[in-house]
């Protein structure tokens, strides 16, 4: 019943995706209001994972949104509208950053949560993930961009394929190296892993 | 039915972001740009009409001075003979040793990208 919902949801998305586009290149700029509304939280989620700056986010939304209307006539209409939005998205995102560096440190230089996985409270656990999802701007770069739209798509290895322009097999490569790259500075991940797997099995 | 995708304390960690939401004057902002956009003035077509007999012309001229050229060039070498050339010793010495500071540049060269590579690949840059 819900996916039935769901899909209904997505397919008037992307319906009234088409009908803006429509209206827009029939000379109706105010229609992109539309588009706007509809992407724009996406749109800032995917640029927060990027920067995770607030403003910086905003700023890289609104210019992603504004080239989106300037390129509206280049979307080919062979692939979705979302697939064309996101990909100039992460355009406009590698060249805002490749001006202004998000994190200029390397990752071997990434802030190590200091306490020990006993000691793990609910707020030591936020910070250990917050610190993660902070070095993963710390990556080099070919691997960082993997890593940032393989979890802004749900673990779609596809969908993120899509949206760099890459065939899967390198983005899973490149997520490879990334994870093993987090893994070895978080070690300590790898500890809690084999603890929770272990009591998986004693259940 | 798919079978769901088995998750590490990693995946969990960077698949559980908190979702943002946009402020107020988000799409306000995007959609003032486009209005500004759409209310600047068509800008002024190029004069393709007026340039283009100006460009024919210098482009002829271009031509003819790199015909000119070549066949200067290919005229004063066939009458070029090595029989003339003479270089004293102390030139030649030059040439040798400019030929090995050249050759150890190239190593150097080299040697750089090849370090440049392999750090590329171990992730370091």
């Amino acid at each position: 019943m819900s996916t039935d919902a769901g899909n209904a949801s997505v397919a008037t998305g992307v319906n009234a995706d088409l009908a803006d586009v429509d209206r827009v290149l029939a000379g109706d700029g105010n229609a992109f209001a539309g588009i706007v509304r509809r992407w724009q939280g996406p749109l800032l989620n995917m640029a927060w994972r990027y920067c995770r700056d607030r403003g910086r986010a905003e700023e890289m939304t609104q210019e992603a949104l504004v080239r989106a209307w300037r390129g509206l006539r280049q979307w080919r209409r062979e692939g979705s509208f979302s697939t064309w939005l996101f990909a100039l998205a992460a355009n406009v995102f590698r060249s805002e950053l490749k001006r202004f560096p998000a994190v200029n440190v390397p990752i071997e230089d990434a802030a190590e949560p200091s306490l020990a996985p006993a000691q793990e409270s609910g707020l030591a656990s936020r910070r250990v993930a917050e610190e993660v999802r902070r070095a993963v701007l710390a990556l080099p770069v070919r691997y960082r961009e993997s890593v940032v739209l393989f979890y802004f798509h749900e673990m779609d290895v596809s969908a993120a394929a899509r949206t760099m322009g890459m065939p899967e097999g390198t983005v899973k490569a490149r997520l490879a190296r990334a994870r093993a790259l987090l893994k070895k500075r978080f070690p300590q991940l790898e500890d809690q892993q084999a603890a929770l797997d272990m009591a998986e099995k004693e259940a | 039915m798919m079978e769901p995708v088995k998750m590490d304390k990693l995946d969990r960690i960077l698949a559980s972001e908190e979702e943002l939401l946009p402020s107020s004057g988000l799409a306000a902002s995007v959609m003032d740009r486009v209005r500004g956009e759409m209310d600047a003035p068509e800008p002024i077509p190029f004069p393709w009409k007026r340039v283009l007999p100006g460009m024919l012309i210098a482009a002829a001229g271009l031509i003819w001075c790199v015909v000119e050229m070549v066949r200067m060039a290919v005229a004063a070498l066939l009458n070029f003979n090595l029989e003339h050339l003479q270089l004293p010793g102390s030139a030649m010495r030059s040439l040798a040793s400019a030929g090995w500071v050249l050759a150890s540049l190239g190593v150097s060269l080299v040697s750089w990208l090849l370090a440049r590579r392999l750090i590329g690949r171990g992730g370091l840059v």
